[in-house]
């Protein structure tokens, strides 16, 4: 039984998308159980008219909340009682193998890092979402924000584990692994890229292929970047920003005249394969790498579906065992470094 | 509260306790590193009951210094 603990505050449409969304998942996988932490009495009258198998789908109270105008590390030391952190202290005792939570990003963060701790060797835990690609597989970026400043070496620490999650959580055998810069030649970027770059072409068991420029980033030919969490941040944000835009622009003109509106009836299907393409519901949440848990943030404005889909996630992580593989790759490193040059 | 302490931090770092003494450095000799002292000042706070503000952390330089600090808030 794999156990999943779900902070059930903190997100837009907490706490009732994120029982629906545990009730959804405990049907769906017969071998996860999932623990919600928040206040025993609310989530029991949620939970009053929904069917699920009681044995696998319990309340932990906790009646403290972090919300989002808490400063995220004083409120990791400060609300011990609160659904993020006692959810996050079920998985540092072993009670849950991990955890899902729709609330604050800088207090999952803090809270992951500092009271579940970092895998020994990781110098600095990444915040790494999935994104769709062109050609349909998909891509995660590594690092989206949890580091605005990073060290070359961490980089590589960054591509060993995107590799070691999309090889165990997405089944793709020899992810292709891209340096986020702003050219594809070996010298190009700034001091970080440019320093970052030959530890990468020396780090083993990755198949780093150079860099990739922003506009290359979602066609498909990498399965992981890598850059700061700075870059990663506005490279992701830019991206929505795009996207959000010319889906608005597209709606606008389809409706602006009968000719067109005829035109997007019949190519109705087509829109709608896009627009799940790029459902960002369907792809779970962002994936705290480098901590001693499986430990997803979903989107804070996740409905039952991303809590769901967090939640299945959270639970393929463990199922996999991508822990393990990082520690082994990171092990792996260790050795080879070791070893004396003959 | 010196056993406590280093039981620990040699379980945050990884070490055992046997290798930690009062005089030793949390930097230099223990390789602890910035997030390492964070979480360090955060399970002391947990499990003593106290508040540590960001601003002592500088100061806790040796294991000693984490002891003493703690020890006067205790009292």
């Amino acid at each position: 039984m794999i156990r999943i603990a779900v902070d059930a505050y903190g997100g837009d449409n907490a706490p009732l998308s994120v029982v629906q969304g545990a009730v959804d998942a405990v049907n769906e996988i017969k071998d996860l159980s999932v623990t919600l932490f928040g206040r025993e009495e609310e989530l029991n009258g949620l939970l009053a008219d929904k069917t699920y198998d009681k044995e696998r789908l319990f309340i932990v109270h906790a009646p403290d909340e972090i919300t989002n105008h808490d400063h995220p590390t004083m409120a990791i030391r400060r609300k011990p009682d609160s659904s993020m952190v006692k959810a996050l202290d079920s998985v540092k005792k072993g009670e849950c193998d991990g955890m899902v939570t729709s609330g604050s990003t800088g207090a999952f963060l803090a809270g992951g890092i500092f009271r579940v701790g970092r895998i020994r060797g990781i110098d600095r835990p990444a915040l790494a979402p999935v994104m769709p690609t062109a050609k349909g597989s998909p891509v995660i970026l590594v690092d989206s924000g949890a580091n605005a400043d990073c060290k070359p070496e961490y980089l590589p620490q960054f591509a060993l584990m995107g590799t070691a999650y999309m090889k165990g959580v997405m089944g793709i055998s020899d992810p292709r692994v891209g340096l986020l810069n702003i050219g594809a030649e070996e010298e190009k970027g700034n001091e970080l890229c440019k320093n970052a770059h030959p530890l990468l072409k020396e780090t083993k068991g990755i198949d780093f292929v150079g860099n990739v420029e922003a506009r290359d980033g979602l066609a498909g030919d990498v399965q992981v970047i890598v850059c700061d969490g700075f870059s990663g941040n506005v490279f992701l944000k830019a991206t929505e920003g795009a996207a959000m835009m010319i889906m608005g622009m597209l709606k606008q003109n389809l409706l602006s005249s009968l000719k067109s509106k005829i035109g997007a009836l019949l190519a109705k299907d087509a829109f709608k394969k896009v627009k799940n393409s790029m459902d960002s519901e369907q792809y779970g949440g962002a994936v705290l790498l480098g901590v001693n848990g499986a430990l997803i943030k979903a989107h804070g404005s996740s409905k039952a579906k991303g809590i769901a889909s967090a939640i299945a996630q959270a639970y393929t992580m463990v199922q996999n065992d991508v822990l393990s593989s990082i520690r082994r790759e990171l092990e792996a490193q260790e050795i080879k470094e070791d070893t004396p040059n003959v | 509260m010196f056993e406590k302490i280093a039981a620990l931090i040699a379980e945050q770092l990884g070490l055992d306790a046997a290798e930690i003494k009062p005089e030793t450095r949390l930097v230099e000799d223990l390789k602890a590193d910035s997030l390492d002292i964070v979480a360090m000042v955060m399970e002391m706070e947990s499990q003593f009951g106290v508040e540590i503000p960001d601003d002592e952390l500088a100061n806790l330089k040796t294991v000693g210094d984490a002891v003493a600090y703690v020890e006067k808030l205790k009292k």
